[in-house]
Protein backbone atom coordinates (compact mmCIF):
# COMPACT_ATOMS: atom_id res chain seq x y z
CA UNK A 1 0.00 0.00 0.00
CA UNK A 2 2.67 2.35 0.82
CA UNK A 3 4.77 1.74 -2.79
CA UNK A 4 1.14 2.75 -4.39
CA UNK A 5 0.69 5.69 -2.29
CA UNK A 6 4.03 7.05 -2.70
CA UNK A 7 4.07 6.09 -6.32
CA UNK A 8 1.27 7.78 -6.73
CA UNK A 9 2.42 10.94 -5.12
CA UNK A 10 5.53 11.00 -7.60
CA UNK A 11 3.51 10.19 -10.49
CA UNK A 12 1.32 13.09 -9.53
CA UNK A 13 4.03 15.71 -9.15
CA UNK A 14 5.65 14.69 -12.35
CA UNK A 15 1.83 15.31 -14.00
CA UNK A 16 2.01 18.40 -13.18
CA UNK A 17 5.10 19.12 -15.60
CA UNK A 18 3.20 16.79 -18.39
CA UNK A 19 0.47 19.06 -17.95
CA UNK A 20 2.92 22.27 -18.43
CA UNK A 21 4.46 20.53 -21.42
CA UNK A 22 0.76 20.12 -22.86
CA UNK A 23 -0.27 23.32 -22.54
CA UNK A 24 2.12 24.29 -25.17
CA UNK A 25 0.89 21.86 -26.84
CA UNK A 26 -2.39 22.36 -26.85
CA UNK A 27 -2.14 25.87 -27.30
CA UNK A 28 -1.03 25.44 -30.49
CA UNK A 29 -2.89 22.78 -31.66
CA UNK A 30 -6.09 24.50 -30.09
CA UNK A 31 -5.61 28.13 -31.65
CA UNK A 32 -3.92 27.16 -35.37
CA UNK A 33 -4.79 23.09 -35.83
CA UNK A 34 -1.17 22.40 -36.46
CA UNK A 35 -0.06 19.05 -35.13
CA UNK A 36 2.88 20.06 -33.68
CA UNK A 37 5.12 16.83 -33.84
CA UNK A 38 8.32 18.45 -32.51
CA UNK A 39 6.92 20.12 -29.08
CA UNK A 40 8.58 17.11 -27.32
CA UNK A 41 11.90 17.95 -29.26
CA UNK A 42 11.07 21.75 -27.94
CA UNK A 43 11.50 20.35 -24.32
CA UNK A 44 14.15 18.62 -25.13
CA UNK A 45 16.03 21.26 -26.58
CA UNK A 46 15.21 23.48 -23.47
CA UNK A 47 16.69 21.09 -20.92
CA UNK A 48 19.83 21.25 -23.13
CA UNK A 49 19.81 24.89 -23.22
CA UNK A 50 19.61 24.61 -19.82
CA UNK A 51 22.45 22.40 -19.52
CA UNK A 52 24.29 24.44 -21.22
CA UNK A 53 24.06 27.57 -19.58
CA UNK A 54 24.42 25.73 -15.83
CA UNK A 55 27.46 24.12 -17.00
CA UNK A 56 28.82 26.96 -18.77
CA UNK A 57 27.85 29.47 -15.93
CA UNK A 58 27.43 27.54 -13.44
CA UNK A 59 23.54 28.82 -13.21
CA UNK A 60 21.12 26.50 -11.01
CA UNK A 61 18.81 24.37 -13.19
CA UNK A 62 15.83 26.24 -11.59
CA UNK A 63 16.60 29.49 -12.56
CA UNK A 64 17.51 28.92 -16.55
CA UNK A 65 14.36 29.58 -17.74
CA UNK A 66 15.04 33.43 -16.87
CA UNK A 67 17.35 33.06 -20.04
CA UNK A 68 15.78 29.98 -21.71
CA UNK A 69 12.38 31.22 -21.67
CA UNK A 70 12.48 34.62 -23.93
CA UNK A 71 14.91 32.25 -25.97
CA UNK A 72 12.72 29.34 -26.65
CA UNK A 73 10.10 31.99 -27.44
CA UNK A 74 12.06 33.69 -30.09
CA UNK A 75 12.87 29.65 -31.29
CA UNK A 76 9.18 29.32 -31.57
CA UNK A 77 8.30 32.69 -33.30
CA UNK A 78 11.06 32.08 -35.76
CA UNK A 79 10.22 28.44 -36.41
CA UNK A 80 6.62 29.84 -37.02
CA UNK A 81 7.41 32.36 -39.39
CA UNK A 82 9.97 30.09 -41.27
CA UNK A 83 8.35 26.66 -41.50
CA UNK A 84 4.48 26.86 -40.29
CA UNK A 85 3.49 30.15 -41.96
CA UNK A 86 3.63 28.91 -45.09
CA UNK A 87 2.00 24.79 -44.80
CA UNK A 88 -1.33 26.75 -42.88
CA UNK A 89 -3.56 26.64 -46.16
CA UNK A 90 -1.80 23.28 -47.13
CA UNK A 91 -2.81 19.54 -46.62
CA UNK A 92 -2.31 17.84 -42.89
CA UNK A 93 0.29 15.73 -44.42
CA UNK A 94 2.59 18.63 -45.50
CA UNK A 95 2.28 20.13 -41.51
CA UNK A 96 2.57 16.50 -40.22
CA UNK A 97 5.97 16.46 -42.97
CA UNK A 98 7.14 19.73 -41.79
CA UNK A 99 6.59 19.30 -38.08
CA UNK A 100 8.61 15.67 -37.76
CA UNK A 101 11.23 17.34 -40.24
CA UNK A 102 11.81 20.40 -37.21
CA UNK A 103 12.12 17.28 -35.13
CA UNK A 104 14.58 15.57 -36.67
CA UNK A 105 16.08 18.94 -37.55
CA UNK A 106 16.23 19.69 -33.38
CA UNK A 107 16.83 16.45 -32.55
CA UNK A 108 19.85 16.32 -35.47
CA UNK A 109 21.06 19.93 -33.91
CA UNK A 110 21.89 18.55 -30.27
CA UNK A 111 22.96 15.11 -31.31
CA UNK A 112 25.61 17.42 -32.99
CA UNK A 113 26.56 19.79 -30.77
CA UNK A 114 26.23 17.42 -27.58
CA UNK A 115 26.69 14.45 -28.59
CA UNK A 116 24.21 11.30 -27.74
CA UNK A 117 25.32 10.49 -24.32
CA UNK A 118 22.85 11.81 -21.64
CA UNK A 119 23.73 15.14 -19.94
CA UNK A 120 22.87 16.15 -16.40
CA UNK A 121 23.71 18.89 -14.04
CA UNK A 122 25.99 18.19 -11.22
CA UNK A 123 23.11 19.77 -8.56
CA UNK A 124 20.54 21.45 -7.88
CA UNK A 125 20.11 24.12 -5.16
CA UNK A 126 16.58 22.28 -4.62
CA UNK A 127 17.56 19.12 -3.46
CA UNK A 128 17.20 16.90 -0.57
CA UNK A 129 13.93 15.74 0.13
CA UNK A 130 10.73 15.61 2.99
CA UNK A 131 8.51 13.66 4.86
CA UNK A 132 4.89 14.19 5.22
CA UNK A 133 3.00 11.12 7.07
CA UNK A 134 5.92 8.40 6.23
CA UNK A 135 6.13 9.06 2.29
CA UNK A 136 9.42 10.92 0.95
CA UNK A 137 8.79 13.49 -1.22
CA UNK A 138 11.69 14.74 -3.59
CA UNK A 139 11.75 18.71 -3.01
CA UNK A 140 12.43 19.15 -6.81
CA UNK A 141 9.77 17.21 -7.60
CA UNK A 142 7.61 19.07 -5.36
CA UNK A 143 9.02 22.37 -6.08
CA UNK A 144 8.64 21.55 -10.56
CA UNK A 145 5.03 20.58 -9.67
CA UNK A 146 4.46 23.97 -7.50
CA UNK A 147 5.82 26.09 -10.39
CA UNK A 148 4.54 23.99 -13.24
CA UNK A 149 1.10 25.20 -11.58
CA UNK A 150 1.90 28.86 -11.06
CA UNK A 151 3.34 29.03 -14.76
CA UNK A 152 -0.10 26.94 -15.91
CA UNK A 153 -1.96 29.46 -13.60
CA UNK A 154 -0.54 32.81 -14.99
CA UNK A 155 -1.17 31.32 -18.59
CA UNK A 156 -4.87 30.98 -18.02
CA UNK A 157 -4.87 34.42 -16.87
CA UNK A 158 -3.17 35.78 -19.55
CA UNK A 159 -5.38 34.01 -22.15
CA UNK A 160 -8.45 35.19 -19.65
CA UNK A 161 -7.65 38.63 -19.01
CA UNK A 162 -5.24 40.43 -21.54
CA UNK A 163 -5.64 42.04 -25.02
CA UNK A 164 -3.22 39.03 -26.52
CA UNK A 165 -4.66 36.39 -24.64
CA UNK A 166 -8.07 37.64 -25.68
CA UNK A 167 -7.02 37.85 -29.59
CA UNK A 168 -5.45 34.02 -29.16
CA UNK A 169 -8.93 32.48 -27.82
CA UNK A 170 -11.17 34.29 -30.51
CA UNK A 171 -9.06 33.52 -33.36
CA UNK A 172 -9.05 29.67 -32.12
CA UNK A 173 -12.69 30.18 -31.98
CA UNK A 174 -12.89 31.52 -35.47
CA UNK A 175 -10.37 32.91 -37.71
CA UNK A 176 -12.59 34.60 -39.80
CA UNK A 177 -14.38 36.17 -37.28
CA UNK A 178 -11.57 37.27 -35.80
CA UNK A 179 -10.03 38.43 -38.51
CA UNK A 180 -12.91 40.75 -39.17
CA UNK A 181 -12.83 42.55 -36.35
CA UNK A 182 -9.69 43.28 -36.55
CA UNK A 183 -7.66 40.40 -35.14
CA UNK A 184 -4.01 39.65 -37.08
CA UNK A 185 -4.21 35.69 -37.60
CA UNK A 186 -0.31 35.61 -38.21
CA UNK A 187 0.38 37.88 -35.57
CA UNK A 188 -1.83 36.03 -33.24
CA UNK A 189 -0.67 32.23 -34.62
CA UNK A 190 3.15 33.67 -33.91
CA UNK A 191 2.23 34.53 -30.40
CA UNK A 192 1.06 31.19 -29.48
CA UNK A 193 3.16 29.42 -31.07
CA UNK A 194 6.24 31.28 -29.10
CA UNK A 195 4.54 31.18 -26.28
CA UNK A 196 4.02 27.22 -26.23
CA UNK A 197 7.34 26.78 -27.23
CA UNK A 198 8.34 28.80 -24.40
CA UNK A 199 6.48 27.19 -21.84
CA UNK A 200 8.42 23.95 -22.69
CA UNK A 201 11.39 26.36 -21.25
CA UNK A 202 10.01 26.22 -17.98
CA UNK A 203 9.18 22.60 -17.67
CA UNK A 204 12.95 22.01 -19.08
CA UNK A 205 14.57 23.55 -16.82
CA UNK A 206 12.73 22.15 -13.86
CA UNK A 207 12.96 18.46 -15.48
CA UNK A 208 17.09 18.92 -15.32
CA UNK A 209 17.20 19.63 -11.25
CA UNK A 210 16.36 15.72 -11.53
CA UNK A 211 16.62 14.13 -14.48
CA UNK A 212 19.14 14.29 -16.84
CA UNK A 213 18.87 15.26 -21.05
CA UNK A 214 19.57 13.01 -23.80
CA UNK A 215 18.54 13.72 -27.40
CA UNK A 216 16.14 10.74 -28.07
CA UNK A 217 13.79 12.68 -24.98
CA UNK A 218 11.89 14.86 -27.23
CA UNK A 219 9.56 11.77 -28.74
CA UNK A 220 8.65 10.73 -24.85
CA UNK A 221 7.43 14.11 -23.99
CA UNK A 222 6.12 14.96 -27.06
CA UNK A 223 3.87 11.80 -27.22
CA UNK A 224 3.18 11.54 -23.57
CA UNK A 225 1.88 15.17 -24.16
CA UNK A 226 -0.33 14.58 -26.62
CA UNK A 227 -1.89 11.61 -24.63
CA UNK A 228 -2.55 14.09 -22.19
CA UNK A 229 -4.06 16.77 -24.73
CA UNK A 230 -6.16 13.53 -25.84
CA UNK A 231 -7.26 12.66 -22.17
CA UNK A 232 -8.58 16.53 -21.67
CA UNK A 233 -9.13 17.38 -24.57
CA UNK A 234 -9.84 21.02 -26.22
CA UNK A 235 -10.31 24.44 -23.98
CA UNK A 236 -9.82 23.33 -20.19
CA UNK A 237 -6.85 24.55 -18.29
CA UNK A 238 -7.71 23.04 -14.74
CA UNK A 239 -8.53 19.76 -17.25
CA UNK A 240 -5.19 19.95 -18.75
CA UNK A 241 -3.99 19.71 -14.94
CA UNK A 242 -5.92 17.25 -14.01
CA UNK A 243 -5.03 14.85 -16.87
CA UNK A 244 -1.78 15.52 -16.81
CA UNK A 245 -1.72 14.00 -13.16
CA UNK A 246 -3.72 10.97 -14.39
CA UNK A 247 -1.11 10.20 -16.96
CA UNK A 248 1.62 11.49 -14.42
CA UNK A 249 0.42 8.72 -12.04
CA UNK A 250 -0.56 5.90 -13.82
CA UNK A 251 3.06 5.80 -15.28
CA UNK A 252 4.53 5.86 -12.15
CA UNK A 253 2.07 3.83 -10.81
CA UNK A 254 2.68 0.88 -13.85
CA UNK A 255 6.61 1.18 -12.82
CA UNK A 256 5.86 0.69 -9.33
CA UNK A 257 4.26 -2.10 -9.14
CA UNK A 258 4.78 -4.10 -12.81
CA UNK A 259 7.95 -2.90 -14.59
CA UNK A 260 9.74 0.17 -15.27
CA UNK A 261 9.42 -0.83 -18.93
CA UNK A 262 5.87 -0.91 -18.74
CA UNK A 263 5.14 2.67 -18.56
CA UNK A 264 4.60 4.06 -21.86
CA UNK A 265 2.26 0.43 -22.41
CA UNK A 266 -0.33 2.16 -19.65
CA UNK A 267 -0.19 5.41 -21.12
CA UNK A 268 -0.59 4.64 -24.53
CA UNK A 269 -3.35 2.17 -23.30
CA UNK A 270 -5.13 4.92 -21.91
CA UNK A 271 -4.49 7.02 -25.04
CA UNK A 272 -6.14 4.41 -27.30
CA UNK A 273 -8.89 4.18 -24.86
CA UNK A 274 -10.07 7.74 -25.04
CA UNK A 275 -9.80 7.76 -28.48
CA UNK A 276 -11.93 4.82 -28.94
CA UNK A 277 -14.76 5.98 -25.76
CA UNK A 278 -14.25 9.42 -25.77
CA UNK A 279 -12.50 11.24 -28.44
CA UNK A 280 -13.51 14.61 -27.05
CA UNK A 281 -11.45 13.41 -24.03
CA UNK A 282 -12.61 13.87 -20.59
CA UNK A 283 -12.90 17.54 -20.47
CA UNK A 284 -12.90 18.91 -23.81
CA UNK A 285 -15.71 21.39 -25.41
CA UNK A 286 -18.47 19.67 -27.82
CA UNK B 1 -26.42 63.32 -48.65
CA UNK B 2 -23.05 63.46 -49.88
CA UNK B 3 -21.99 61.65 -52.84
CA UNK B 4 -18.74 60.93 -52.28
CA UNK B 5 -18.27 57.17 -52.33
CA UNK B 6 -17.00 54.85 -49.59
CA UNK B 7 -16.56 51.73 -51.60
CA UNK B 8 -15.78 51.38 -55.35
CA UNK B 9 -15.56 47.87 -57.09
CA UNK B 10 -14.71 47.52 -60.71
CA UNK B 11 -14.70 44.67 -62.77
CA UNK B 12 -14.61 42.43 -59.52
CA UNK B 13 -14.64 38.41 -60.44
CA UNK B 14 -14.57 35.56 -58.62
CA UNK B 15 -14.26 32.02 -59.42
CA UNK B 16 -14.25 28.41 -57.94
CA UNK B 17 -12.79 26.10 -60.61
CA UNK B 18 -15.17 26.82 -63.44
CA UNK B 19 -17.90 28.50 -61.50
CA UNK B 20 -18.00 31.95 -61.87
CA UNK B 21 -19.28 33.17 -58.47
CA UNK B 22 -19.04 36.55 -59.08
CA UNK B 23 -18.54 37.82 -62.61
CA UNK B 24 -17.50 41.49 -63.35
CA UNK B 25 -19.15 43.25 -60.74
CA UNK B 26 -19.26 46.80 -60.99
CA UNK B 27 -20.18 49.23 -58.15
CA UNK B 28 -20.33 52.11 -55.62
CA UNK B 29 -21.51 53.02 -52.45
CA UNK B 30 -21.92 56.35 -51.11
CA UNK B 31 -21.20 58.20 -47.99
CA UNK B 32 -23.96 57.63 -45.38
CA UNK B 33 -25.67 55.61 -47.59
CA UNK B 34 -27.72 52.68 -46.62
CA UNK B 35 -28.19 49.98 -49.16
CA UNK B 36 -28.75 46.70 -50.29
CA UNK B 37 -27.69 43.67 -52.10
CA UNK B 38 -30.20 41.18 -53.02
CA UNK B 39 -30.61 38.04 -55.38
CA UNK B 40 -32.07 34.66 -55.19
CA UNK B 41 -29.87 31.50 -53.52
CA UNK B 42 -26.53 31.19 -54.60
CA UNK B 43 -25.79 34.39 -56.64
CA UNK B 44 -23.05 35.05 -54.99
CA UNK B 45 -24.10 37.60 -52.24
CA UNK B 46 -22.01 36.09 -49.87
CA UNK B 47 -18.82 35.87 -51.93
CA UNK B 48 -18.95 39.09 -52.75
CA UNK B 49 -18.95 40.18 -49.03
CA UNK B 50 -16.34 37.52 -49.04
CA UNK B 51 -14.26 38.82 -51.44
CA UNK B 52 -14.10 42.63 -50.69
CA UNK B 53 -13.60 42.02 -46.63
CA UNK B 54 -10.25 40.45 -47.98
CA UNK B 55 -11.48 36.67 -46.68
CA UNK B 56 -11.46 36.08 -50.87
CA UNK B 57 -8.69 37.05 -53.01
CA UNK B 58 -10.59 38.52 -56.00
CA UNK B 59 -9.23 36.84 -59.31
CA UNK B 60 -10.00 40.01 -61.20
CA UNK B 61 -10.90 43.46 -60.02
CA UNK B 62 -10.02 46.08 -57.79
CA UNK B 63 -11.74 47.17 -54.83
CA UNK B 64 -11.50 50.70 -53.49
CA UNK B 65 -12.21 51.65 -50.03
CA UNK B 66 -11.77 55.24 -48.55
CA UNK B 67 -10.03 55.78 -52.08
CA UNK B 68 -7.42 53.19 -50.43
CA UNK B 69 -6.63 50.11 -52.84
CA UNK B 70 -7.41 47.33 -50.70
CA UNK B 71 -7.76 44.43 -53.41
CA UNK B 72 -6.34 41.14 -51.86
CA UNK B 73 -5.70 43.08 -48.19
CA UNK B 74 -5.80 41.15 -45.47
CA UNK B 75 -8.69 41.13 -43.59
CA UNK B 76 -7.77 42.91 -40.22
CA UNK B 77 -6.29 45.55 -42.01
CA UNK B 78 -9.57 46.22 -43.91
CA UNK B 79 -11.27 46.28 -40.22
CA UNK B 80 -8.58 48.49 -38.95
CA UNK B 81 -9.25 50.72 -42.15
CA UNK B 82 -12.99 51.32 -41.21
CA UNK B 83 -14.85 48.48 -42.35
CA UNK B 84 -16.31 45.51 -40.54
CA UNK B 85 -19.42 43.07 -41.32
CA UNK B 86 -21.33 40.00 -39.71
CA UNK B 87 -22.15 36.71 -41.06
CA UNK B 88 -25.02 34.69 -42.25
CA UNK B 89 -24.52 32.25 -40.36
CA UNK B 90 -23.54 33.39 -36.99
CA UNK B 91 -19.97 32.94 -36.24
CA UNK B 92 -20.06 34.24 -32.59
CA UNK B 93 -17.24 32.96 -29.81
CA UNK B 94 -18.89 30.35 -28.82
CA UNK B 95 -16.62 30.09 -25.67
CA UNK B 96 -17.02 34.12 -24.62
CA UNK B 97 -19.09 35.66 -22.83
CA UNK B 98 -20.60 38.26 -24.86
CA UNK B 99 -18.71 41.16 -23.41
CA UNK B 100 -16.04 39.54 -24.43
CA UNK B 101 -16.75 39.11 -27.67
CA UNK B 102 -17.95 42.74 -27.78
CA UNK B 103 -14.39 44.08 -26.05
CA UNK B 104 -12.23 41.97 -28.85
CA UNK B 105 -13.98 44.05 -31.63
CA UNK B 106 -13.23 47.22 -29.54
CA UNK B 107 -9.31 46.22 -29.36
CA UNK B 108 -9.92 47.17 -33.21
CA UNK B 109 -9.47 51.01 -31.93
CA UNK B 110 -9.12 50.94 -28.27
CA UNK B 111 -6.43 49.90 -25.90
CA UNK B 112 -7.01 48.53 -22.52
CA UNK B 113 -7.08 51.76 -20.40
CA UNK B 114 -10.70 52.78 -22.45
CA UNK B 115 -12.07 49.72 -24.09
CA UNK B 116 -14.60 48.73 -21.41
CA UNK B 117 -15.96 52.35 -21.86
CA UNK B 118 -16.39 51.35 -25.85
CA UNK B 119 -17.86 48.19 -24.93
CA UNK B 120 -20.77 49.52 -22.43
CA UNK B 121 -21.68 51.95 -25.14
CA UNK B 122 -22.24 49.14 -27.85
CA UNK B 123 -23.67 47.10 -25.25
CA UNK B 124 -26.12 49.31 -24.28
CA UNK B 125 -26.78 50.64 -28.02
CA UNK B 126 -27.62 47.02 -28.50
CA UNK B 127 -29.88 46.08 -25.70
CA UNK B 128 -27.41 43.49 -24.70
CA UNK B 129 -27.10 44.40 -20.82
CA UNK B 130 -29.09 41.54 -19.68
CA UNK B 131 -27.09 39.23 -21.53
CA UNK B 132 -23.79 40.62 -21.13
CA UNK B 133 -22.40 38.15 -19.05
CA UNK B 134 -24.12 34.92 -20.67
CA UNK B 135 -21.37 32.50 -22.47
CA UNK B 136 -21.99 33.11 -26.71
CA UNK B 137 -22.14 29.30 -27.10
CA UNK B 138 -25.79 29.09 -24.81
CA UNK B 139 -27.93 31.83 -27.23
CA UNK B 140 -30.49 31.80 -29.31
CA UNK B 141 -29.95 33.11 -32.75
CA UNK B 142 -31.81 36.65 -32.40
CA UNK B 143 -29.43 36.98 -29.73
CA UNK B 144 -26.24 36.07 -31.83
CA UNK B 145 -27.23 38.34 -34.01
CA UNK B 146 -27.32 41.46 -31.89
CA UNK B 147 -23.88 40.02 -30.41
CA UNK B 148 -22.26 40.19 -34.15
CA UNK B 149 -23.74 43.16 -34.91
CA UNK B 150 -21.86 44.87 -31.62
CA UNK B 151 -19.07 43.13 -31.91
CA UNK B 152 -18.75 44.60 -35.80
CA UNK B 153 -20.31 48.09 -34.70
CA UNK B 154 -17.63 48.09 -31.77
CA UNK B 155 -14.52 48.32 -34.49
CA UNK B 156 -16.18 51.78 -34.99
CA UNK B 157 -16.63 51.05 -38.54
CA UNK B 158 -17.53 53.75 -41.66
CA UNK B 159 -18.58 50.87 -43.64
CA UNK B 160 -20.49 48.00 -42.32
CA UNK B 161 -21.47 44.54 -44.24
CA UNK B 162 -24.36 42.83 -42.92
CA UNK B 163 -24.59 39.01 -44.34
CA UNK B 164 -28.81 37.87 -43.89
CA UNK B 165 -28.74 39.90 -40.31
CA UNK B 166 -32.61 39.42 -40.82
CA UNK B 167 -32.76 35.89 -41.17
CA UNK B 168 -34.89 33.86 -39.33
CA UNK B 169 -35.84 36.27 -36.93
CA UNK B 170 -39.39 37.32 -35.29
CA UNK B 171 -41.28 40.05 -37.03
CA UNK B 172 -41.04 42.26 -33.69
CA UNK B 173 -36.97 41.28 -33.52
CA UNK B 174 -36.77 42.34 -36.97
CA UNK B 175 -38.43 45.66 -36.28
CA UNK B 176 -36.23 45.95 -33.52
CA UNK B 177 -32.85 45.29 -35.80
CA UNK B 178 -34.18 47.48 -38.16
CA UNK B 179 -34.40 50.38 -35.66
CA UNK B 180 -31.00 49.51 -34.43
CA UNK B 181 -29.55 49.80 -37.98
CA UNK B 182 -31.43 52.88 -38.49
CA UNK B 183 -30.17 54.33 -35.18
CA UNK B 184 -26.52 53.67 -36.29
CA UNK B 185 -26.80 55.18 -39.42
CA UNK B 186 -28.30 58.42 -38.50
CA UNK B 187 -26.58 58.98 -35.07
CA UNK B 188 -23.09 57.39 -36.52
CA UNK B 189 -22.95 57.97 -39.48
CA UNK B 190 -22.09 54.40 -40.44
CA UNK B 191 -22.36 53.56 -44.20
CA UNK B 192 -24.81 50.12 -44.42
CA UNK B 193 -24.79 47.30 -46.94
CA UNK B 194 -26.98 44.63 -46.05
CA UNK B 195 -27.22 41.20 -48.08
CA UNK B 196 -30.84 40.81 -47.27
CA UNK B 197 -33.87 37.37 -48.27
CA UNK B 198 -36.15 39.20 -46.16
CA UNK B 199 -38.03 41.92 -48.45
CA UNK B 200 -39.49 44.00 -45.68
CA UNK B 201 -36.16 44.50 -44.42
CA UNK B 202 -34.29 45.79 -47.40
CA UNK B 203 -37.22 47.56 -48.81
CA UNK B 204 -37.98 49.39 -45.64
CA UNK B 205 -34.46 50.12 -44.82
CA UNK B 206 -32.25 50.60 -48.22
CA UNK B 207 -32.62 53.60 -50.40
CA UNK B 208 -31.08 52.21 -53.14
CA UNK B 209 -30.64 48.12 -53.92
CA UNK B 210 -28.20 46.78 -55.57
CA UNK B 211 -29.71 42.99 -57.72
CA UNK B 212 -27.05 40.12 -58.62
CA UNK B 213 -27.70 37.12 -60.46
CA UNK B 214 -25.83 34.34 -60.99
CA UNK B 215 -23.01 36.09 -60.21
CA UNK B 216 -23.57 38.97 -62.35
CA UNK B 217 -25.28 42.57 -61.06
CA UNK B 218 -28.41 42.63 -63.41
CA UNK B 219 -30.17 45.82 -61.84
CA UNK B 220 -29.40 48.71 -59.55
CA UNK B 221 -31.89 51.12 -58.12
CA UNK B 222 -34.44 52.78 -55.67
CA UNK B 223 -36.70 49.80 -54.12
CA UNK B 224 -39.37 50.80 -56.24
CA UNK B 225 -37.59 50.89 -59.12
CA UNK B 226 -36.32 47.11 -58.43
CA UNK B 227 -39.46 46.06 -57.76
CA UNK B 228 -41.26 47.11 -61.13
CA UNK B 229 -37.53 45.72 -62.82
CA UNK B 230 -38.60 43.17 -65.40
CA UNK B 231 -35.08 41.31 -65.23
CA UNK B 232 -35.24 41.32 -61.25
CA UNK B 233 -38.65 39.27 -61.33
CA UNK B 234 -37.58 37.28 -64.12
CA UNK B 235 -34.72 36.35 -61.95
CA UNK B 236 -36.64 36.15 -58.80
CA UNK B 237 -39.55 33.82 -60.29
CA UNK B 238 -38.62 32.70 -63.31
CA UNK B 239 -39.70 34.04 -67.01
CA UNK B 240 -43.23 33.63 -66.74
CA UNK B 241 -44.18 35.54 -64.09
CA UNK B 242 -43.39 38.74 -66.44
CA UNK B 243 -45.90 37.77 -68.66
Amino acid sequence: MDTVVQSLLNGALMGCVYALITLGLSLIFGVMNVVNFAHGDFVMLSMYFAFFIGSMWGVDAVFTPAITFPLLFIVGVVAYYAIIDGTLRQKYVTQIAVTVGLMTFLRAITQLMWKAQPRALPYSLIQGSIHIAGYNIMLSRLISAVVSILAIGGVSLFLSKTWPGRAIRAASDDLDAASLVGVNYRWTYALAFGLGSALTAIAGGLLMTFQQVDPTMGVRFGLLSWCVLALAGLGSIPGLLISGIIVGAAESLSMALWDPRARSLIVYLIFILVLWVRPRGLFGRK
Amino acid sequence: MSSKPILQVSNLTKRFGNLVAVNNVTLQIHEGEIVGLIGPNGAGKTTFFNTITGLYTPDEGRVIFKGEDITGVPPHKICKLGMSRTFQVTKAFTEMTVEETVRVGAYNRHGEDDVMEKVDEVISFCGLEEIRHQKCGDLGLASLRRVELARAMATEPDLLLLDEAGAGLTAAELAELMEILRQLNKEQSVTLCVVEHVMQMVMGLCERIFVLDAGELIAEGTPEEISNNPRVIEAYLGERAIR
